[in-house]
Parts: C-alpha cells; structure tokens; sequence
C-alpha cells in the first residue's frame, strides 16, 4: 500500500517539477527576446546617430557663415547626447567584452567630436584649406573603426540570443531528459511493484492452499481416529463383556448350580446348616446379578441372541423397571438381519437417549420408533421431559451418537426446547451389497 | 415309566457339568449326549433324536433360540426346554415361537431342571418362577402408568378357561374334549379371546397366561 502511494507521489512529483520547469524556461525566453529586441532597437539608433554625424562632419567642411557653424554645432551637441543616451542605456547582458567595446565607441566618438569641434572653430579659408585633409586622414578611419565597433556589437548581440536560445535548448532537453527519467522511474517501480503484489499474491494463494488441504487432512484424520476410537470401545467392551459373561459369571453359575445341588442333598434335620448354604446362594446370585448387568451394560448380548427390536424392547422395558419412566418401542418392517454396526449403533443411540431422558430431563414417557423403507433405517426417540438447547449444550453422549451416525453415513439431529420434551433423530442408509455381519 | 432321553447344550462346561449332575441324579432321565454349541445341538438332536433337548440361549456359533427352531423343525417328536439368564419377555417369547416349551432361569435350574423336563415331555408348559413374577410386574407397571385397564376383566368365564387351557399346550380337539362343546366352539372362543386381548399367537397367549400367573 505504501509503495503504491510512493509511486504515486514520484509520478505527482516529478510532473509537477517538470511543469515549474517549463515555466522557468518560458520566462527565460521572453527575458532573452526582450532584452536582444531592446539592444537592437539601442543599436539600431546608434547607427543611425552615427551616419547622422558623418554627414555632419561632411557639412562641417563646407559650411562657410557663422550661423550654419552654429547650427551645425548645435545638431552636433544634439547627435552626442543622443549617442551618449543609448550607451548609457544600453544593456550589455553579462559580458565584458561587449562593455568594452561600448567603451571604445564611446571614446572614438569623443575623439572625433573634439576633432569636428576644432574644425568648427577654424576660419572658413582654414577649413577649406585643411579639413579636407583632416576628415580624410583623422575623422573617417575613426568614423569607420566606430561602425565597424558597433558591427561588433550587433554581432555580439545576435551571439547573446543565440547563446539563449542554446541555454534554453540545453534546458529543455535536460528536462526532458529527466522527465523521461521519472517516467522510466515510475514504470519501472510500478513494474517492481507489481510483481512483487504477484509474488506476494501467490505466495499467500499458496499458503492458503497448503493450510486449507492441511485443515482437510486433519479433520479427515480427527474423523478416522474417532471412528476407530468408536470401533476400539465397542471392541474393548465386547472382549471385557466376553471375559464378564465367559470367565466370571459362568463360574459364578456353577457355584450356584452347586449349592442348589448342596441344598439338595442336605437332611432336613440339619436346618442351621441349610440357612448358612441358603445365604451363601443368595451372596453368589447377587454377584451373577451384578456381573451379568455388567456384562450387559458393556455388550447387550440380546442383540446377538434376539436381535434388534427385541432387543430394544428389552432395553425399553429394563428402563421402565429401573426408573420412573415408561418406555414405548414400535418398529415397522425391521430387518432381523441387519448389519452388526448398524445393530450395535442404534441400539446404542437408542439407550444414551434414554439415558438422557431420565437421568437429565426427568421424563415421564418416552417413545422409541425404529422404521425400515427401501434402502433406509429411521430410528427416533422422544421423551416428554425437561428439554434443552441443543445449540448450547452438547454433551460427550450425544456427540457419541452423533459420531456413530456419521460414520455409516447417516444423518443426526436433535429437536429440542426447554420444557417441550426431546426428540432425537437420526436416518442410515443402509449398505445393500453387505450381507449380515 | 420308560426312562426320558436327555440332550444338554450349554457352551460352558461348568454349568454343563452342573446340569448333567442334576439329570443323572433323576431315576426316570438320563443324559444321551452334550453339544458345547447351537450348531454342535442340531447335529447332535438329529443323530440321537433325544425326547428332550435343554438349550442354553446364549450360545456361540448358533444360539439356543435358532438351535431350537431347528430341532422342532425336523424332530417335532423332542421337546425343548430353554435355559436362559434373561427373565424378560422378550427372551421368553422368542423361546416359545421358537417352540420351546419349558424356560428356566439358570440361577434356579437346578431345583427345577427335573420338573421342567418332565413338563416339556408331556407337552406342558413350564417357566420358572421367578419369570412369571418379572413378567407380571412389568405388565402392572405398565399399567399402572399409562392408566390402561386390565383387559383380563373383559374374557367370560369360559373364554378364562380356554385361555387356560390353551396355554398349557392342549389343541383345540383336547380342549372340546375336556369341556364337552363343540372344536368350533373352543376355536370361536380362542379366536374371541386373543382378540380382547390383543393376542396375535399362541407363543403370545402362553406368555399371557405365565404373566396373569394362569399357568406356571
């Protein structure tokens, strides 16, 4: 941004100098013309005073009364004022040459007058006698030595202009000489200037590519890790549930299958010992109970055994047993053989939300609807509890059922208000080339 | 009294060998063989065709449930008798469409093994105790919750009987027999009956009937 605005200011800059410049030189120009135009019009009257005075002189030498003396004197007198007039005013520019030669017309002329002012002053039989020889041999060299003096000067002159006009010439070019620099300047800036926006531009463009791809991995990767962190708990909890049902509570089995044989076989006419026995039974089934809702809890085995719907029918009841809410399940055209994931993925979207509907919204009954059409699995569960806001709160549960449904490609959402009850949603495509897991 | 052919299935050998012990100690049973599996049963029920197959639900490989289906299907002769750890209904009901007759509770299967097997040979239906509680409960609660009335109040008194009696497993000829009226008559009343109650199946009408603490 600066360096845009820093071209713009060479570029405004240098017009700007450029246009002063120009006007400099304009006004130098109409100086250098007046001032020849002045000293050619000076030169121009010195000439002609001078001429005047010549053919003075040459009257001087044929002039015989007194009163053509005196007026002669007088037109004299008048030509040297004039002549003095136009040196002194004349303006010589810078030069001494030229003021030189100024002055050595000035003294020639004085030279001469003084000469024509002696001859004036002879008796006309003298100057009849004598001036022709003194205008021939003293007025005339100095008269032409002064023409050719303000030939010099006329000269001088026209070399002052000329010399101007080159200064000028020289000034215009140097101006544009630096203009063309400027522009070249600006172009080339700018030039600099846009390939570095581009360079930058493409930089950026890359970088932001790389982090978009980056953000797009990452989440692709933050989705596989969640999906096997899915996978590996319901794994995890399958082995310990195996372990539970298999090692544990079958040996708890036996023992109980032993008492009751125990029990069996002892006399009735040994009553304390069949209380001890009977208490015994009683400490081992509650241990089965517990290991066995453990086990059920980690895995429901009525999936495996039953299926689905039973299965949630099971789950629905064991909620109403143990809690103040009355569960519903209905289901319409249920596949009893549906994929494993999908089996254990709602029946697990299923009992979080039941979880939910007693343990947070208090509900009183709750309905769980599971439909099959053509290629698709619906699964719903409403409650007539609390409610929430689901934009607010998310806790990890449904961000587990969530989780579940994206991963076989379904869609998940929750309806709920507070104090309106909540339904929970969610719809899976199911696989058709897969045969039951 | 011809001596009652026994077939276990259960995949743990320490219960098996718990139920075994059970068998062998009744005078009228023995035990012909043992499967570790559902699959291992139905090959097993086939060979020996056992009067009486006792099936543990949760098996690997084929469980009780399937195993018994199987049995029923090809020897209609053997009975079943179901062992589960599971007292609800869903479990229950499954075992009888499937066409078991007895269903035990494995915590209690050893003071009613003898007796169960004894039942399921003759036909009877037999279900521990404590299901028959479990199953009533739920249905009270249900109930009781949901204000619904009990629809037992709406059967006549010869539909209660037909109930009954359909629920201890007699046909429809039997029941004629027993109350001395017409086959269409007993089947108008069975038809009657499952209507008021809403009841789609026999399974369903056993199940019933064990809930209401008719038939144990």
């Amino acid at each position: 941004m600066s360096a845009f605005l820093g071209l713009f200011g060479l570029m405004l800059g240098s017009g700007l100098a450029a246009v002063g410049d120009l006007d400099r030189m304009h006004a130098q120009e109409q100086a250098a013309r007046h001032e020849f135009l002045q000293r050619t019009q000076a030169l121009g009257g010195l000439c002609l005073s001078i001429e005047l005075f010549g053919d003075s002189v040459q009257q001087s030498v044929s002039v015989q009364d007194d009163d053509g003396v005196a007026a002669l004197r007088d037109r004299l007198d008048r030509l040297q004022g004039d002549i003095q007039l136009v040196l002194g005013s004349y303006n010589s520019g810078p030069h001494d040459r030229e003021l030189v030669t100024l002055k050595v017309i000035q003294t020639l002329f004085f030279r001469q007058r003084d000469l024509v002012v002696q001859m004036l002053s002879w008796s006309a039989d003298e100057r009849r006698r004598r001036a022709p020889l003194l205008v021939h041999r003293e007025v005339a060299p100095l008269l032409s030595e002064i023409l050719q003096r303000s030939d010099q000067l006329r000269l001088a002159n026209d070399q002052q202009l000329h010399d101007a006009d080159q200064t000028l010439l020289a000034q215009f070019a140097s101006l544009q000489a630096s203009l063309t620099r400027s522009i070249a300047l600006a172009l080339a800036s700018g030039l600099i200037l846009i390939l570095a926006s581009m360079i930058y531009i493409l930089r950026l463009e890359r970088q932001t590519r790389l982090r978009y791809a980056e953000v797009v991995r990452s989440r692709r990767e933050l989705e596989q890790l969640s999906a096997r962190l899915v996978d590996a708990q319901e794994t995890e909890r399958r082995n310990i549930s195996r372990e539970l049902h298999d090692e544990v509570g079958q040996t708890l089995g036996a023992l109980l299958v032993d008492f009751g044989r125990l029990l069996a076989t002892l006399p009735a006419s040994a009553p304390h010992l069949r209380e001890q026995v009977d208490k015994m039974k009683a400490v081992a089934e509650r241990s089965v109970q517990a290991v066995r809702n453990l086990a059920l809890l980690l895995r429901p085995s009525m999936l495996d055994d039953l299926g689905l719907v039973p299965a949630l029918e099971w789950q629905g009841r064991e909620v109403s047993r143990n809690s103040q809410m009355e569960v519903d399940v209905e289901s319409a055209n249920v596949s009893e053989d549906l994929p494993d994931d999908y089996k254990v993925a709602i029946y697990r979207l299923v009992q979080e939300a039941l979880h939910n509907a007693v343990r947070h919204a208090a509900a009183r009954n709750a309905r769980v609807r599971v439909e099959q059409d053509a290629g698709r699995i619906r699964v719903e569960v409403a409650d007539d509890g609390r409610g929430f806001d689901p934009a607010r709160s998310r806790g990890v549960g449904i961000l587990g059922m969530e989780e579940r449904v994206k991963r076989l490609g379904g869609a998940f959402s929750i309806d709920s208000k507070a104090g309106q009850g909540t339904t929970v949603r969610a719809e899976l495509p199911l696989r058709r080339e897969e045969p039951a897991a | 009294m011809r001596t009652l052919r026994v077939l276990l299935a259960d995949d743990h050998n320490l219960i098996r060998a718990g139920l075994r012990l059970v068998v062998a100690q009744q005078p009228d049973c023995m035990v012909v063989g043992e499967a570790g599996n559902g699959r291992e049963a139905v090959a097993m029920a086939n060979s020996l065709k056992p009067d009486v197959a006792v099936l543990d639900i949760g098996m690997p490989d084929l469980n009780g449930i399937e195993a018994c289906r199987q049995i029923r299907e090809s020897l209609p002769g053997t009975q079943v008798v179901m062992l589960s750890m599971h007292s609800d209904e869903s479990y229950v009901l499954r075992a009888l469409k499937a066409g078991a007759r007895a269903y035990l509770l494995k915590d209690s299967a050893e003071a009613d093994l003898a007796r169960a097997i004894r039942a399921a040979w003759e036909g009877k239906s037999f279900f521990s105790p404590a299901v028959g509680k479990v199953l009533l409960e739920d249905y009270m609660r249900k109930l009781q919750r949901t204000g619904g009335e009990d629809s037992y109040e709406l059967l006549s008194p010869r539909e209660r009987e037909v109930l009954q009696l359909v629920a201890e497993g007699k046909s429809s000829k039997e029941i004629s027999n027993i109350l001395n009226v017409s086959v269409y008559t007993v089947e108008t009343h069975r038809a009657n009956l499952m209507q008021k109650l809403n009841l789609k199946s026999v399974p369903e009408v056993i199940l019933y009937a064990v809930r209401k603490g008719i038939i144990s």
